[in-house]
């Protein structure tokens, strides 16, 4: 190809000229989408939602601080052993036909907890877990074996991004 | 408008807290809405979303460092808050996430808050396809016009990524959209 004459010193973007078709046929394509997505919202929705959102946070914060019984530090074990001593429980006493109360107690934790109500937020764990916790937690690893490992991976990551991270 | 430096010293400040989330309420709220009623298309939920966001914005802001800026960790905040609920109420219903997405969008037909024609009912059933975070990067993209940049900030992803799934959604949705014309 003939090498251009005089071509002022500009620059572009790295991958411009790779990325622009695909740029391009975005944008065409994008002309005959909807501009807007059609969603309507309650009359004074905003102008009232300000003091609805501070109640909730002000009865969320009262909530709070009635429930909470653990120190922040030991929050994190808690939370580990009341989770372990369920799964042993569930696993040791599948082939029992007695209903005890335990049992019953057991099943409606497990139940709460399989139902999402536990609704352990990595934001509300971490802001209990200290630097050394996380060194120091012995991880039990015999339950996640490699087919549960990949079912949860199929289920949960979003292939397409992973590939176009590469 | 608050600068939003001066908002996050007031907000981890305890004597000025309170009136400093009240001005973050103020400033956010509509942005934060409707982003998060893009991901989970009912106003019931989206409120429900929002009031959630800003009780864990309000919880966390104490261990909020700085590293982003105050809007990116908000928006991340209300981005994982949208997904998590998707999640819980197929956890609830005992029901996958394609399946509330599904439902979600057949529920536009007859819901009073969607005044959207045909054309934006198909866009809202051929976006409900897209896998979770795919759908959470065109809606932030396309609907709010976020750049490239604003959004690697906020989920953390890289801009090539970004722009990559981006371009694969646009596709898909075309395709989707092209598909139902043929259908009719």
């Amino acid at each position: 190809m003939e090498k251009y004459k005089n071509i002022p010193n500009f620059k572009t973007p790295e991958n411009y000229f790779e990325d622009f078709e695909v740029r391009l046929f975005s944008k065409i394509a994008e002309e005959s989408f909807p501009k807007t997505a059609g969603f309507k919202i309650p009359k004074q929705y905003f102008e009232n939602l300000d003091s609805k959102i501070l109640k909730e946070v002000a009865a969320s914060e009262r909530t709070g601080k009635v429930i909470s019984l653990f120190s922040r530090k030991y929050f994190g074990y808690a939370s580990a052993i009341a989770a372990s001593l369920v799964i042993g429980f569930t696993v040791f006493n599948t082939k029992s036909n007695t209903i005890s109360l335990d049992s019953l107690q057991l099943a409606a934790i497990d139940t709460y907890i399989e139902e999402g109500n536990l609704n352990l937020d990595l934001y509300d764990v971490t802001s209990y877990i200290e630097n050394e916790d996380i060194v120091n937690i012995n991880l039990d690893t015999k339950y996640a074996t490699d087919n549960s490992l990949k079912e949860y991976l199929l289920e949960n990551i979003d292939t397409e991004t992973l590939i176009n991270e590469q | 408008m608050v600068e939003e430096r001066e908002l996050v010293t007031a907000l981890q400040t305890e004597a000025e807290k309170e009136s400093a989330f009240r001005e973050l309420v103020t400033q956010y709220k509509e942005r934060l809405y409707w982003q998060i009623r893009n991901m989970v298309l009912d106003h019931d939920d989206a409120d429900d979303v929002l009031q959630n966001t800003f009780i864990k914005i309000f919880r966390n802001i104490n261990s909020f460092k700085g590293e982003s800026k105050l809007h990116t960790w908000m928006y991340r905040i209300a981005a994982n808050e949208s997904i998590t609920f998707l999640n819980k109420k197929a956890k609830r219903n005992n029901v996958s996430i394609d399946n509330v997405k599904n439902n979600a969008v057949r529920k536009l037909e007859t819901d009073v808050y969607f005044e959207g024609d045909e054309l934006q009912l198909q866009f809202q059933k051929a976006i409900a396809t897209l896998p979770d975070r795919q759908r959470l990067i065109f809606t932030m993209k396309y609907f709010e016009d976020h750049t490239f940049e604003e959004l690697s900030e906020i989920l953390e992803t890289s801009v090539g990524g970004l722009k990559s799934s981006y371009h694969i959604a646009v596709k898909k949705i075309t395709e989707f959209i092209k598909n139902q014309d043929e259908t009719l």
